[in-house]
Order: structure tokens, then sequence, then C-alpha cells
């Protein structure tokens, strides 16, 4: 099934909106150029994980020594700070789990999710 | 056979002036607190006063403490954990006291029996450069198996300040135990929100301290950075543990990426860095339930019997008995020959023997 979610137009750069489809909504995003789509549930604890901050995160080579990477790219869940790699729906912290994603495509300027 | 290992004994001098004997001018002759300088004193006796030889203190004859700590117990060896006089503001005496400790140790206990007498490397933490100097003094010592701390701190162990100590006591395969000290310096409050007033509510609470420096040991790294480092807390409080590990586990996911060098949950990093010796002030006090409670912290792999001579709060490996076979086992001396490296080096050749 397709969903049709909105106009190319209708989300620029760094918006999101969430549209009907799944059993809790799917989040769809635009980050810088790249969309995803997200379902709206967090696998830790049910929370609409969409409503969370798309932000970047950290990694580390030893104790003190912190880089920002993937900046636009995380989203984090407002209830916990669970972060998930929007590219593949991975937790960061336990990376077993995972939000689930859906198939984004644009055709004649419409986003569409594969459902 | 099961062998047993006494994770922690604690041998004393039997006056001041023992200590002194071994420590360098121009600090030697000043004077330093004493054994008594306790701001939470026991009210009777700390110390079992029918484990003192004639005429000195519990835990002063090496002759008496053999015949306790080893024939008595049935233990194959003891490491010994002498106390310093925990935070002297004067850091070069405190490194002086350490010093003449450690000497003193050498020269009269594990020269006594050195097949069955162990020993810790005193340091003063406040004062890395010299601690190192310290371990590295010792660490050609076969007889030396780990390195010695006191439980107080002005600063929480996992802290960078100290990180270059632990970097050569795991360098030298050196366990980092961690043991409340002869309190004499300039000590903080025993608890985080002020003084009891009673040697009780010291003696059940103040071990608890423990977890900071466990929690900041995690948060700060040092477990990442440093793959061969274990720190056993000697003054036990492994009852306490898990409780307040999974404060820490349940946050630790949301928070991780302020902490990114610390890739595992807090509760991973135990089987391979964190070691406890057994305290009689722990657990039920029942026997039924202590066989499920010990198996229910994780004994098998995380603790250590201990005997804590000469302490009043002394066990003997009959608190293990109800355990099942493998489990009491490891509590009573596997895991400690697989804690030590260099006391499992000592032992070594005997066991070829043994089985030969």
């Amino acid at each position: 099934m397709t969903i049709r979610a909105c106009l190319v137009d209708e989300l620029p750069p760094g918006s999101s909106r969430i549209v009907p489809g799944g059993r809790f909504g799917i989040g769809v995003f635009n980050c810088d150029g790249d969309l995803y789509a997200i379902a709206n549930y967090c696998p830790h604890d049910g929370a609409p994980v969409c409503l969370g901050p798309v932000t970047g995160t950290t990694q580390s080579d030893g104790s003190y020594q912190a880089s920002w990477i993937d900046e636009g790219r995380i989203l984090r869940c407002p209830w916990h700070g669970w972060e998930f790699d929007m590219r593949t729906g991975k937790s960061v912290v336990s990376p077993t789990r995972r939000v689930k994603t859906y198939p984004v495509r644009v055709e004649n300027g419409c986003i569409l999710i594969d459902d | 056979m099961t062998e047993i290992i006494d994770a922690a004994a604690h041998p004393f001098p039997a006056n001041q002036d023992d200590i002194r004997a071994y420590m360098e001018e121009p600090l030697a002759h000043l004077r330093f607190p004493g054994l008594d300088g306790y701001f939470y004193p026991a009210p009777e006796e700390e110390y079992a006063t029918d484990l003192a030889p004639d005429g000195g203190p519990p835990g002063s004859d090496p002759v008496l403490a053999a015949r306790h700590l080893l024939d008595g117990a049935g233990a194959r060896a003891a490491i010994l954990l002498p106390l310093t006089r925990g935070l002297l503001p004067d850091l070069d005496m405190a490194s002086e006291v350490c010093a003449g400790t450690n000497a003193w140790l050498a020269e009269q206990w594990l020269e006594h029996d050195p097949r069955r007498f162990f020993g810790s490397i005193r340091i003063n933490p406040s004062d890395p450069p010299r601690a190192i100097q310290e371990i590295e003094r010792w660490s050609g010592h076969p007889q030396m198996v780990q390195v010695a701390v006191p439980l107080q701190a002005h600063q929480p162990y996992g802290q960078r300040t100290y990180r270059s100590i632990w970097e050569c006591a795991a360098g030298h395969g050196l366990p980092v135990a961690v043991h409340a000290d002869a309190l004499g310096g300039n000590e903080f409050w025993p608890t985080s929100v002020g003084y009891p007033v009673h040697y009780v509510e010291y003696a059940a609470q103040y071990p608890i301290n423990y977890i900071v420096h466990l929690m900041s040991l995690i948060a700060e790294g040092v477990f990442e950075d440093l793959a061969d480092l274990v720190f056993v807390f000697a003054d036990g409080g492994i009852d306490m543990l898990f409780p307040l590990l999974w404060r820490i586990d349940s946050d630790w996911r949301p928070l991780r990426s302020v902490t990114p060098w610390v890739k595992q949950a807090p509760v991973d990093y135990l089987h391979d860095h964190v070691r406890f010796c057994s305290q009689a002030l722990e657990g039920p006090t029942t026997d039924a339930e202590r066989a499920p409670w010990l198996e229910s912290v994780d004994a098998e792999h995380l603790l250590m019997y201990s005997s804590n001579y000469p302490s009043v709060a002394s066990q003997t490996p009959a608190a293990f008995a109800d355990l099942a076979v493998d489990a009491r086992q490891r509590v009573l001396g596997q895991t400690a020959l697989e804690t030590y490296p260099r006391l499992r080096a000592a032992l070594a050749p005997e066991h070829q023997t043994d089985e030969a």
C-alpha cells in the first residue's frame, strides 16, 4: 500500500510532519534534501518518537574525546532520549533495537511512502 | 579440594615506631596520626582481642597471624592489606607513611612466610608522581600482588587526576584494592549528608561510599581505556551493588551521548574490572537465605573470600558452606587466583608439583 504524504514543496529541508499510516502514524522528515519515513513509535517504551528533535550524536576513541557526528541524521526520542539513526532506524545505544522505517520516494512532486 | 585464598587480612604494627623505623628523614622523626586516631572509634573493640599477641595489638604478630589465618582457616595464602593513616594534609608525610608501611610489610611479614603471605603496595593517590614511584619501587617484589588506596578520597577515583596511577598498576598486573583507611587526616563527612552520631551508623554506612568510586570509574571511561585494570572493593558492599548500579544503568541510555566513551551499560563492566571482598556485616542473617542471596549478587564471579582479620567482623570459609560447590570454590579461592596474576604465578609451580 502506498501512502501519499504531502507535496515535496510542503516539506522543506529541516522540516517534518506526521501523516496517517501504520498503527501510530508515520513521521516524514526532510534532512538536507534526504527524505526519511519513520513509524511514530519508540521500540523502547512506545513514545511518539517522531516528536523528538532531529540532532546529531557523539562518538569517542577514548575517555574525554568526544566528536560530534551525524548532525541532522539522529532522531532523539522525546521521552527517554534514546537516539536512532534515521537512515537505518537502528538505536545508537542498543543497535539490536530499531524504529520501523519505510521506503520513501518522490513522484510528480509528491512524497510517497510504501507501507 | 577447595583451595582457599584469603583476599584481605590486615596486619598491624605493634606500635607507631615500627612504621617510623622504615620511614626516611626529614619526615621520620615528625609526629603523624596514630592507629587510634579514628573519629569514629569502635565503642568497645573493633579488633578481636583474643587475636592479640602478648604485649601487642590484634594482628600485630606474623607468627600468630599465620597460625590463625592460614593454618586455622585452612588457607593456602593470604593477601595482606595494611592500613595507613587516611588523607593527611601533608602529602609528603602521607606518601612517606605509605613507603614506610610497604618496607615494614615486606620485611616483617612477607619475609616471614614467603610462600603464603602476599602483600599490597600502599600508595598515596593524592600525589600521582610519588604514587607511581612507589609502585615501581615494589613492582619487582614477587609477593606484592596489588596496589592499595584508601576508600576516602578528595575526588572520586575515576577522575583524570588519578589516571596515570591506574595505568601504572594495570601495566604491572596489579589490581587496585580500595579499603577504608585508618582515619586520621583531613577527612570529609563519612556520609554525604553529614556526621552520624554513633559508630553503629558509621560502620553500616561508610563502606557504601565505594559506589561513588565505581560509578566514577565507569563514567569517566577508565575501564574502556585500561582494559587490564581491576578494582577490588575490599571493604565489602556487594550487597548494595546491583540496586545502586541499576540506577546508573537506566540513566545511561538516554545520557549516553554525553559520555560516549562509555561503550557498554555500566553493569557490563563488572565481570572484567570489579571484584569485592566478602564482609561479615552484609547479607541475610539466616543460613537458609544466604545461598540464594549469594547467587543473586553474582558472588560466583564477583566475590572473593576475605577474613578481614583481625576485625571482630572476621569471617571463616564456613560462611560459604551452603553455596553450590562450583560457586564455593570460586568464592573461596579460584576467583582470587584469576584476579591476581602475580599470586597465580607465585603459586603456580606448587600447583604443578601437587598434580604430578
